[in-house]
């Protein structure tokens, strides 16, 4: 059910104004501009890149289940929630989610985790053979470099990684039931894990549940990890580079770079050799990351001021609409006021 | 010395296991040898001890990527870091880095598709190598089951003046046998045949009317006997689905199969072992690198395509040499299913076809995977063909092998049907003679089950730690 709230959740948001494919865009963390800039207009940023790996069957599944129990109505162009809808959204509190900043990576953060918590538990027991849990060379190679570097043999830093998670996941405010599943995710000597069926089973919710519990519960325990690096010094190795400074797709990154030496959107798709259009991309994304970017350069304030007075009046964020109500400002301005018009009124 | 006494300073072990010790002599005396070896009976050992005998690398070709890792992993456990795979999960730096350093590894693993590339083979040949090892070998033939077309080069990629070639398999036919010994250019090579029969595994069988009455028996069986077991069924949704029927009769089971997210693949696997979990419905997926001596039962839901799969998955049972039992099932039209599922990974004509039009139009053939019309490794196969000959000569080909695929589903299909000792036709396939029968040989020579089957223990699951801290407390810093 808790799946459902957050697709219903995000429906809510784009009603009338998307497909219903646009969630699982969103979900997935799909890197086009269009789910980018989704993320910006419409606050999405808790829900993006929850669940890199689910499948569309799985998702239209969920969108069949909400239509049959009246949640949702489908339309010609969108959909929309219905009144029984908003009530089963009111039974639920929002998730405390962060995928805008984590993006996935709170995964390879757990990989780590997981590998080295075996290997501790195992060494622990003076068993040096077994089957690792994760499978990833990379992964292998970082931890056997962490294991060497903090002096594993030592014993002690199982003892000290066992307060530091004591601590820092007691910090985190959540269910304990999802502080519950991120630990039967480990696995030690003698102690297998839990697969997600087996925890659906024993919380007795579906599967996907129990998997935005664990992620929910990840996100949480990563920001109260990374500010406090002296309290935390070994979680904090592992959370090395799992949150990205400036959260952008490798091209718009590009495009950041040359737009911070001064180049102009025409200069730049020359010198990249790409479309505007791309590159108007790369700007929104821009702007959608870093509160302090200079919209100015291609929008006036009294622009921006006209487009949050049209998405009231007409109570819409539809760029087409908005067009036509401000015939003067291109769609790449009117996206740039929908991503900044908001942090304004905020 | 004596190869006893290299054993010991090398291994720790006092003496060898059958046929370990012929095979290393013929292979010290650098002869050819060929070793048919069941799996769980020291197969590595064949080539790693001429390797420190030698002092020289080993090179060791594994068509299985996944098993490759698996046998590296082991290795390093064992404390031999000298260990390499050279496989398509590296990248250029590091595959540059590995063959920069060749030289310094001991073993090293490779699949058949590195082998081929010219840079590497150049590389290979330059080393002083003490021993060419051509493990799981059968996927060399054409006839076998896990055939990989890459497999046929190894013989021409080696140059003349080569070390020793060790092929092994588990199981082989003659037919088989003879692809190696011809594919692999050998020279009058030894063989070491293990003989495939396993005293300890029971033979029962069970005929069914319809499948209902087959899901009725097993339901009942698994609540009423002991495991640990393995059922083996042929799709990923009949695993779900029986595992979920076992888990509302308060089984403790689990489903596995290739549709399972890794980590969820791993918890299964350690929980089998571990003895948390007593049944696994599985494909034939499960089963390889999962080293469980005690599984006492193993369950066949559905008739295998093939006696070589039949044999293998058996085999998972009693690898202590105590006591086990395998059951097959079977009812109308099961061979059907086996049908569909041998045929399975074969191209279709309609998919030769598409191959060549694509190669027409000057489209990279590889690119009807992404487009969704071929299975990697369906399309592996194909590729493979269709490089060698014209478009109806292929077609003829798979023909040949799919009649010949559909042949292997009646051999099995004559054992499940007839009435006769089940272990002698077992044996009698892969062309070799019976020694003793055992008693309660199989169902046609009678089996006392209950001799065999212990009655089901409803074991309370281990009072696992009730909070998050308890649990984390015990893993990191044991019970104590």
């Amino acid at each position: 059910m808790l799946f459902q709230y957050l697709v219903l959740d995000i429906l809510k948001i784009l009603e009338n104004e998307r497909t219903i494919s646009s969630p699982y865009h969103l979900l997935k963390g799909k890197r086009s501009g269009q789910t980018i800039q989704d993320v910006g207009i419409f606050h999405l940023h808790p829900y993006f890149g929850i669940f890199p790996k689910l499948s569309r069957k799985k998702y239209d599944e969920e969108i069949q289940k909400l239509v049959e129990s009246q949640l949702i109505q489908i339309t010609d162009n969108s959909f929309h929630v219905t009144p029984k809808g908003i009530q089963f959204l009111r039974q639920y509190e929002p998730l405390p989610l962060n995928g805008w900043q984590y993006r996935g990576n709170e995964h390879l953060f757990f990989s780590r985790l997981s590998l080295i918590v075996q290997s501790l538990s195992h060494a622990r027991e003076k068993v040096m053979a077994f089957s690792p849990i994760q499978k990833d060379e990379e992964i292998q190679h970082w931890v056997r470099h962490f294991l060497l570097k903090n002096d594993y043999k030592s014993g002690l830093l199982g003892h000290n990684l066992y307060d530091e998670i004591l601590q820092s996941l007691g910090k985190v405010q959540i269910k304990e039931q999802a502080k519950e599943i991120v630990v039967k995710r480990l696995t030690g000597y003698q102690m297998p894990g839990f697969t997600w069926e087996q925890l659906g089973m024993e919380y007795q919710m579906p599967e996907l549940d129990a998997q935005i519990l664990y992620v929910a519960c990840l996100h949480q325990w990563l920001n109260e990890i990374l500010p406090n690096r002296l309290q935390y010094p070994y979680l904090h190795q592992m959370s090395e580079h799992i949150r990205a400074d400036i959260p952008l797709t490798g091209s718009a990154y590009h495009t950041a770079l040359l737009f911070k030496q001064g180049y102009s959107i025409e200069q730049i798709c020359r010198m990249r050799k790409l479309k505007q259009s791309t590159i108007e991309d790369h700007i929104v994304e821009l702007a959608i990351n870093d509160p302090a970017f200079p919209i100015e350069k291609f929008i006036s304030k009294e622009d921006i001021q006209q487009v949050l007075v049209a998405t009231e009046d007409y109570d819409t964020k539809k760029l087409k609409v908005l067009r036509e109500v401000l015939p003067h400002l291109s769609y790449f301005q009117l996206r740039l006021a929908l991503v900044r018009g908001e942090n304004v009124c905020n | 010395m004596q190869l006893e006494q290299l054993l010991q300073t090398h291994f720790g072990y006092p003496s060898f296991r059958p046929g370990q010790k012929e095979v290393i002599g013929q292979l010290l005396d650098g002869r050819d040898t060929v070793a048919l070896l069941p799996t769980g009976m020291g197969k590595s050992l064949c080539y790693q001890l001429p390797g420190y005998i030698f002092n020289k690398p080993v090179l060791i070709i594994s068509p299985l990527l996944s098993l490759m890792q698996d046998q590296v992993d082991q290795m390093k456990q064992f404390g031999e870091k000298r260990a390499v795979a050279i496989n398509s999960f590296l990248n250029r730096n590091e595959k540059k880095l590995v063959l920069d350093t060749l030289h310094r590894y001991r073993f090293i693993f490779i699949s058949p598709e590195m082998l081929v590339q010219p840079q590497i083979i150049q590389r290979l040949n330059r080393l002083d190598l003490a021993l060419i090892v051509v493990d799981e070998a059968h996927c060399i033939s054409q006839w076998g089951f896990d055939f990989r077309p890459d497999y046929l080069k190894i013989g021409e990629v080696l140059k003349e003046d080569r070390p020793p070639i060790l092929a092994l398999s588990a199981t082989a036919t003659e037919k088989v046998l003879e692809d190696i010994r011809r594919f692999l250019k050998m020279r009058d090579p030894f063989e070491y045949i293990h003989s495939v029969d396993r005293p300890n595994i029971r033979f029962g069988k069970k005929v069914f009317q319809t499948r209902e009455e087959k899901m009725e028996w097993l339901l009942d069986h698994v609540t009423q006997t002991e495991g640990p077991g393995i059922i083996y069924t042929r799709s990923r949704k009949r695993t779900d689905e029986i595992a979920a029927q076992l888990l509302q009769l308060g089984i403790s089971v689990s489903s596995y199969h290739g549709g399972k997210e890794a980590e969820d693949r791993q918890f299964i696997q350690q929980q089998f072992i571990e003895g948390a979990l007593d049944w696994i419905v599985a494909t034939n997926a499960f089963g390889m690198g999962v080293h469980k001596e005690n599984v006492r039962q193993i369950i066949h839901d559905t008739m295998p395509s093939n006696v070589a799969d039949y044999m293998q998955e058996v085999g998972r049972a009693g690898r202590d040499g105590k006591d086990a039992i395998a059951i097959l099932l079977y009812s109308e039209g099961d061979e059907e299913v086996a049908r569909f599922i041998a045929g399975e990974d074969l191209p279709s004509e309609t998919q030769m076809e598409l191959y060549e039009e694509y190669r027409n139009r000057k489209v990279d053939p590889k690119e009807m995977i992404q487009d969704g019309f071929i299975s990697e490794t369906t399309f592996r196969v194909l590729h493979y063909w269709m490089g060698l000959y014209p478009l109806e000569e292929v077609k003829s080909i798979f023909r040949k092998m799919m009649n010949e695929k559909y042949r292997s589903v009646d051999e099995m299909l004559r054992i499940v049907k007839s009435d006769r000792c089940i272990r002698e036709q077992l044996v009698e396939y892969f062309g070799q003679t019976f020694k003793d029968k055992p008693e309660h040989c199989c169902e046609h020579c009678g089996i006392d089950y209950q001799q065999f089957l212990l009655p089901r223990q409803d074991t309370k699951a281990a009072t696992a730690p009730s909070t998050w801290q308890m649990r984390l407390r015990q893993i990191l810093l044991g019970t104590d």
